[in-house]
């Protein structure tokens, strides 16, 4: 039987870990590649997509930069906080031992999520992309190992887990890897509002700003969210992005 | 207040002459059944679940359980909203679990829930379809009691939907905004202060013929509705509408099933004929 002192200590222990605290042997290799990884110059092929923003903007829900702002804090972020960042935090432990039945259950509820074709196809690229990234830059085993099972089970891939999966070879503890998510789709949003709608460069960064700030409590809760609880939607940002299919005219995929 | 644990459970299957019948029913309150309607032209059972009390109260808990069989075809409806009403203490819920065999048809069409001040309610719903199996499911949400001035007013409202597919998750949605969040989208959205909401799933497999009655629908939008289609991961469609009113909401479904019906005919069946 195992003594209460063993039991507390694996669980203190792996907080530690997700947090991302140094044990000591912890180096911070990771920041530089992360960094990377959420760059725009990074080719994940976001910059082709405006996530169902364009639809808004056909339908005159959003035309300015405070419509825009509403959007952005009434929309975007809760379906981060309630979908894609904890998606990212199930998969960022599944992917620790790894548990590849889980991961598949993963990827599956992440395209099943999204109900416009385009936004799910869209996912679907961009989740490619990152996790062929991961195993052709890093050569890692974990990247190569989980496109293998992917392909061979014909999983959809993910944005999220495709994250999870960098955090994982990249060595990166979980906030930072939410952290990475957050910052990526906010400003993937904003440089395609940018081509949308008349704002300039010091609006699109006042609005990433304010919604950084409210990163860290998105996170936290997000970490906290149960697997049967993941999920959220806006009904109009659902029915822009289904119309979004044949609009006459667009600039974006999705 | 007695809290009720209802439970209602039906099996429609085939008879040799080829009708839907149902071949298993179980009951119990707040769960009551009217007399079952076969409507010829829609070759469709149409069975109208009632619930005879004022409406969902806390601690409710109705458990619901509906099985179409291979050839089976049957429509589900209920003869008025449902109000969940406020509750000092305490929640509601609503667990609903369907399955429809190859060859068979389900449609499920309530009328609209209804979230009254300060009410705690959840709704899980489970969808399991074979492959060849179909099904058309439409859930409506009303803002509150609109007349009475009272909306989005719900203190927790969580409505769940999985859909499987031969064992395939291919939908989930999990409809948890406040009725404040909920209230700021219909602002931004320009769709009032009384939006209603229809959240559809079209269950089955798309053939060469699709085009037309898709772009049927895709035309439904407008003039205080709006309406958008896409295909699921696969076997079938989401369908979400939104309506200035409740009126519009109802006059919207009306017309969604009407544009369906050119391909799905058993949608002729009259929800309203009992």
């Amino acid at each position: 039987m195992k003594s209460a002192r063993a039991t507390s200590i694996k669980p203190r222990s792996s907080r530690r870990k997700e947090a991302g605290l140094s044990t000591g042997t912890d180096s911070y290799a990771w920041i530089g590649s992360l960094l990377q990884a959420g760059d725009s110059f990074y080719p994940t092929g976001s910059y082709a997509h405006s996530f169902g923003l364009e639809g808004l903007t056909q339908e005159g829900v959003v035309r300015d930069h405070a419509t825009l702002e509403k959007f952005l804090f009434l929309s975007a972020l809760p379906a981060l906080r309630r979908t894609d960042l904890p998606l990212a935090a199930h998969a960022w432990r599944a992917l620790e031992a790894p548990d590849w039945d889980r991961i598949g259950e993963i990827s599956v509820l992440s395209s099943a999520l999204k109900t416009a074709r385009e936004a799910r196809a869209a996912a679907a690229n961009i989740g490619r992309q990152r996790a062929e990234l991961a195993a052709v830059l890093h050569g890692h085993p974990l990247a190569r190992e989980y496109l293998r099972r992917a392909t061979a089970a014909d999983w959809p891939f993910s944005p999220p887990v495709s994250a999870a999966l960098e955090g994982r070879v990249l060595g990166a503890p979980l906030p930072a890897v939410l952290a990475g998510v957050y910052y990526a789709t906010v400003a993937s949003l904003l440089a395609a509002a940018m081509k949308l709608l008349r704002l300039g460069q010091n609006g699109c960064q006042t609005l990433l700003t304010a919604a950084m700030r409210q990163s860290a409590a998105d996170i936290a809760a997000a970490t906290a969210t149960p697997f049967d609880e993941i999920g959220w939607f806006n009904p109009w940002l659902d029915i822009a992005a289904a119309r979004h299919e044949t609009a006459d005219g667009r600039l974006f995929i999705s | 207040m007695a809290d009720f644990s209802g439970h209602l459970s039906l099996r429609a299957a085939t008879r040799a002459d080829g009708r839907t019948v149902l071949a298993r029913q179980s009951f119990r309150a707040p769960y009551h059944l009217s007399k079952p309607y076969w409507d010829m032209d829609a070759k469709t059972l149409l069975v109208q679940v009632v619930n005879p009390t004022a409406g969902i109260l806390s601690g409710d808990r109705l458990e619901s359980d509906i099985d179409v069989r291979k050839g089976a075809a049957l429509l589900v409806t209920t003869p008025s909203a449902s109000r969940v009403f406020k509750m000092k203490s305490g929640t509601a819920e609503c667990r609903q679990h369907f399955t429809v065999a190859a060859g068979g048809w389900l449609e499920v069409m309530p009328e609209p829930l209804v979230p009254h001040r300060g009410c705690r309610y959840r709704q899980s719903t489970r969808i399991e379809v074979e492959p060849g199996g179909e099904l058309f499911f439409a859930d409506l949400l009303m803002p509150g009691r609109v007349a009475h001035g009272e909306a989005w007013a719900w203190e927790k409202l969580c409505l769940e939907i999985d859909v499987r597919l031969g064992g395939e998750l291919v939908l989930r949605e999990r409809f948890e905004q406040t009725g404040a969040e909920l209230q700021a989208l219909a602002e931004l959205a320009g769709s009032g202060p009384a939006a209603c909401f229809g959240n559809a799933v079209l269950i089955a497999a798309e053939t060469d013929a699709d085009q037309a009655w898709r772009d049927a629908v895709a035309a439904l939008h407008g003039d205080g509705l709006w309406v958008g289609m896409s295909p699921l991961r696969r076997g079938g469609w989401s369908i979400k509408f939104v309506a200035s009113d409740g009126m519009r909401l109802r006059s919207g479904l009306r017309a969604l099933r009407q544009v369906l019906s050119m391909r799905f005919p058993r949608l002729t069946c009259d929800p309203r004929k009992l």
